[in-house]
């Protein structure tokens, strides 16, 4: 194991933290708020750390980056990023408690959205934009971001890059993983100033539209306002962040095609099928069954239907009524939808649309082998033919996934949660959505639970932004050996 | 399609129905009730149709035949026996809905024991006993008895076989399927004839331990009183239950290789090793609970958690205590129980311990094979590489089970349960256990769930019986393909 190039990454990633945490000071200083001397001191810290690091470990090998180091530095650097990122809540006092602020932290950069904020408003701004600029870097990842920026990762970065978005199948945009990094970045990037000016359109402040742009654009969820975007009441706002959310629940090589007028990859995804459809389907069932127990009008009731089936799908984590309470059935449904996530290759967490269709396909298929028990019938995706590798790992992922689901299910309810609370609080932070089911649903947040399991959750938000096998793979012992 | 074939057996299958009706006719005769004329009545009538079937198909019958026929056989089979079945509760009147008297010997026959029924009591003893009799009858399964005592199957037999016993493993006791079927059910009957003698030492009568014992190791769990075992208040009976439950729950060829052989060969199957461990690490743990926070004295307290505990694994689903009274997190950690069941091979439901053992293992293995992508690493069991295609079809059964647990719960909620009762039924009924949580739990029965919400069970119960593919396939277009 290569410790020098894992540290001195870390480094690098702790002082790329401690600059970006200043962006929110210009906020801060227009609208005259009292965290600054917090965050420049945050950002010292994080700074002095980083470069301490990075200047012992300066005569490090960059080239010597195999599979082991790649996945220790992801988990490592995620760790870190959550560790100091914390600190300016901490220090200004408007998270006084350490556990807390690692949770907002740890929930922020994994685009989870779960909050322990009781009165969000009450948050000086150059915070809040912090909070909301954690869950943009963690959107699109910032081991992407570093690989797109920093011109010294060099053969390395394609472990890096897998161990980040480890993904289902890996479509590449470039030979290069550089060059890969910098056009996820780009279309990132736009998407979000697209997004920013339609909701300056569509009424909201520059300091509210981009925060909502990030955590939209992220599948984040963190909101600047108490109510959360319920707080904007406009038809026009919620249907931007709708169809926001739908692009960040897609896989990204989709929108490079889209921005260069090649809208054939979109016929040929099998996973962009799937999603538009089972999004359209479920919101329509859902909406049919919820009429009778309704007031709302037609639209009002479409809208609101697709635009939480949409949240909850893509794993953002808005909420703009208590959908709990829609109906005595409501919460069922609502829970099951904590286990689709995103596409594969979006920002968007879960077990995704791409495992459950091969998942499915592949179950379908199985009865098809057992009426032809000697023919070789191949799962086929996006055109292609699937290895039965990849269909094996996709379902040790999911059962891994249960797994998990099961025993923090029963660990956090043995730590006094209520049974559905419990399970909506692990799926949720899993699954990185945000918002649960019960005291931890969508009119409630995770200010009350008790302290281990706020760090059970954190832990969780962080397998299930890494997809799992990231993280524990740390933890089997063939890692360790040799 | 030899259909032919098909409507043959089925004729043969419900005459063997129609006679075993009449089983009970001695106990209403000696108790002196009134049901003697309707299990007449539904016996003959029951016998005659099949006779018919019988004679209509029985010129130039071609005895070979494919999968396919072995698939509608079997899931066709089940479905008329559970009709027919169902004539003695429906003409007598006591169970005046049909949808209640076709769930009930659904639930019967599947080994649920699921009932809809509030006054067990009330029944008199031959429908008691006919009710017993098809949790016997379907434990060891009806094809398999077919198999057993009609030389005419010949070859057609193995087919048969390996539909309704859909099991992970096949350890065939001789290489002739008949031979198979008529050891397991020699072991079957000795093991229901030792029970019953050691429940009569009890101090039951003969009717109730004949009856109670059908019920043990089928694994079913209907009981003739209202109280199921509870009623007795003998501390003897419940562990003459508690084992016999236990060796319902163990693969019947390995009974069969240890009576004929060592004991000791139950503890070279890896699969019991496991099943033996899990079931003791839970007793023990729950055992441990009752005894430091709710103050039950020891023996006590290992006896509600063995019985409980075995009884859900096994998926016999009797009941002594409220389990959910034990604490809050009691309903979770049966919920989980609910989705286990006990080994292959044996008369219990579930997705069955060999399963699970061999995806937890291929997961693990998953994680060495990220860190060695070249390599081949087969998962083991008994010191046996497995096939990865075997590992692919586990991963899609369990798979289609929790999706079938998901959208049955779903679909329960909408008709009103609430959602913890919702998914205790659904994993109750498809594990084939009985008594789920709450408004369907230990205490309670499935008198308040909506005739759609026991229709929908009924299908669950079948589907989780003959191991879902062997009814689903007939649901793929393939199937219907020449």
């Amino acid at each position: 194991m290569n410790y020098k190039v894992i540290l001195n990454i870390i480094g690098f990633l702790l002082i790329l933290t401690g600059i970006l945490m200043t962006t929110g000071i210009p906020f801060s200083i227009y609208y005259g708020h009292d965290d600054i001397i917090a965050i420049l001191i945050s950002s010292g810290i994080s700074l002095l750390a980083g470069v301490s690091v990075w200047f012992f470990t300066r005569d490090a090998d960059r080239q010597q980056l195999g599979k082991r180091e790649g996945y220790l530095i992801v988990t490592l650097g995620w760790l870190s990023m959550a560790i100091f990122g914390s600190i300016p809540f901490v220090i200004h006092g408007s998270i006084p408690n350490y556990t807390d602020a690692f949770f907002e932290t740890m929930s922020g950069f994994t685009t989870t959205g779960a909050t322990i904020l009781t009165d969000i408003e009450a948050m000086p701004y150059g915070l809040l934009f912090w909070r909301s600029l954690t869950q943009w870097l963690g959107g699109m990842g910032i081991i992407v971001l570093s690989l797109a920026i920093l011109p010294l990762l060099g053969i390395g970065g394609m472990q890096l890059f897998s161990a980040e978005v480890p993904g289902v199948t890996k479509d590449k945009f470039h030979p290069r993983v550089k060059e890969t990094a910098k056009r996820l970045w780009g279309i990132y990037v736009i998407l979000t100033a697209t997004e920013v000016v339609l909701l300056l359109i569509g009424g909201l402040n520059l300091f509210d539209a981009i925060n909502h742009s990030f955590t939209t654009m992220a599948t984040g969820g963190f909101s600047t306002k108490n109510a959360n975007t319920a707080h904007f009441d406009s038809v026009f706002v919620q249907y931007v962040f709708i169809v926001f959310m739908l692009f960040a629940g897609m896989n990204f090589t989709l929108h490079y095609f889209a921005l260069h007028l090649k809208f054939d990859a979109f016929k040929r995804n099998t996973e962009f099928k799937f999603y538009v459809l089972f999004i359209f389907l479920v919101t329509i069932f859902i909406m049919f069954i919820h009429r009778p127990h309704h007031e709302f009008e037609l639209e009002e009731s479409f809208r609101q239907t697709l635009f939480h089936v949409t949240s909850l799908v893509t794993t953002t984590g808005y909420v703009s009524s208590d959908f709990e309470n829609w109906a005595p059935f409501s919460r069922m449904i609502f829970f099951a939808l904590l286990f689709i996530g995103g596409c594969a290759g979006s920002t968007g967490g879960g077990i995704k649309f791409a495992r459950h269709y091969l998942l499915f396909r592949n179950g379908f298929l199985e009865l098809k082998r057992l009426v032809h028990p000697r023919a070789v019938i191949p799962v086929r995706f996006n055109g292609k033919s699937v290895s039965p590798e990849i269909i094996s790992n996709v379902q040790a992922f999911f059962i891994l996934y249960i797994l998990i689901f099961v025993f923090a299910s029963i660990i956090v309810s043995l730590l006094g949660l209520d049974f559905a609370s419990a399970a909506g609080a692990v799926a949720a932070c899993l699954g990185n959505i945000g918002p649960g089911i019960g005291i931890v649903g969508p009119a409630g947040n995770f200010a009350a639970l008790p302290e281990l399991v706020k760090w059970i959750l954190s832990a969780l938000m962080l397998i299930g932004r890494l997809e799992l096998f990231t993280v524990l793979i740390i933890f089997s012992s063939a890692f360790w050996k040799k | 399609m030899n259909i032919k074939f098909v409507i043959n057996v089925l004729g043969f299958l419900l005459i063997l129905t129609g006679l075993l009706m009449l089983t009970g006719l001695p106990f209403s005769i000696y108790y002196g009730d009134n049901d003697i004329f309707v299990l007449l009545l539904s016996g003959l009538s029951t016998a005659l149709f099949g006779s018919f079937l019988w004679f209509v198909s029985r010129k130039n019958l071609v005895k070979e035949i494919s999968k396919r026929e072995g698939y509608l056989v079997v899931t066709l089979g089940w479905f008329l026996m559970s009709v027919f079945g169902s004539f003695p509760f429906f003409f007598s009147g006591y169970i005046p809905s049909f949808t209640n008297t076709f769930f009930e010997t659904v639930s019967g026959f599947t080994t649920t024991g699921a009932s809809i029924l509030t006054d067990v009591e009330a029944l008199p003893h031959g429908l008691l006993f006919w009710r017993s009799m098809t949790h016997w009858i379907g434990g060891m399964g009806i094809i398999v008895l077919s198999i057993a005592i009609l030389p005419f199957l010949g070859i057609g037999g193995m087919q048969l076989y390996q539909a309704e016993v859909a099991g992970p493993s096949k350890d065939k006791l001789h290489p002739r399927v008949q031979e198979t079927a008529k050891r397991l059910w020699a072991i079957y009957v000795l093991f229901t004839a030792v029970e019953t003698l050691l429940l009569m030492f009890g101090g039951m009568s003969l009717f109730d331990s004949l009856c109670h014992s059908f019920g043990t190791l089928a694994t079913g769990g209907f009981s003739t009183k209202n109280q199921s075992v509870a009623y007795y208040q003998s501390t003897y009976i419940e562990y003459v239950i508690i084992i016999f439950m236990f060796i319902g729950g163990t693969s019947f060829s390995l009974h069969y290789l240890a009576l004929k052989g060592n004991v000791l060969n139950y503890f070279k199957e890896s699969e019991f090793r496991f099943y033996i461990s899990f079931t003791a690490l839970v007793v023990l743990s729950t055992s441990l609970y009752l005894i430091l926070h709710n103050d039950q004295n020891i023996e006590s307290a290992f006896r509600d958690s063995a019985f409980s505990i075995i009884s859900v694994i096994s998926s016999t689903g009797f009941a002594t205590v409220d389990y959910q009274t034990w604490a809050p997190f009691f309903t979770e950690i049966f919920l989980v129980l609910l989705l286990f069941g006990a080994c292959a091979g044996s008369t219990s439901g579930g997705v069955k311990m060999v399963r699970y053992q061999l995806l937890f293992k291929n997961s693990l293995l998953e994680l060495k094979r990220l860190i060695h992508p070249q390599a081949v690493i087969p998962v083991r069991q008994n010191s046996k590489a497995v096939q990865p295609d075997i590992i692919a079809k586990i991963g899609v059964f369990v798979l289609l089970y929790f999706f079938i647990f998901a959208i049955g719960s779903v679909i329960l909620t909408i008709t009103g349960l609430d959602s913890t009762s919702a998914m205790g039924a659904v994993a109750a009924c498809l594990a084939n256990i009985g008594p789920g949580l709450n408004v369907t739990g230990p205490v309670s029965n499935y008198s308040s769930v909506t005739d759609v919400g026991k229709w929908v069970l009924s299908f669950i119960m079948l589907l989780g019986r003959l191991e879902i593919f062997t009814i689903l396939i007939l649901f793929s277009p393939s199937f219907w393909k020449k």
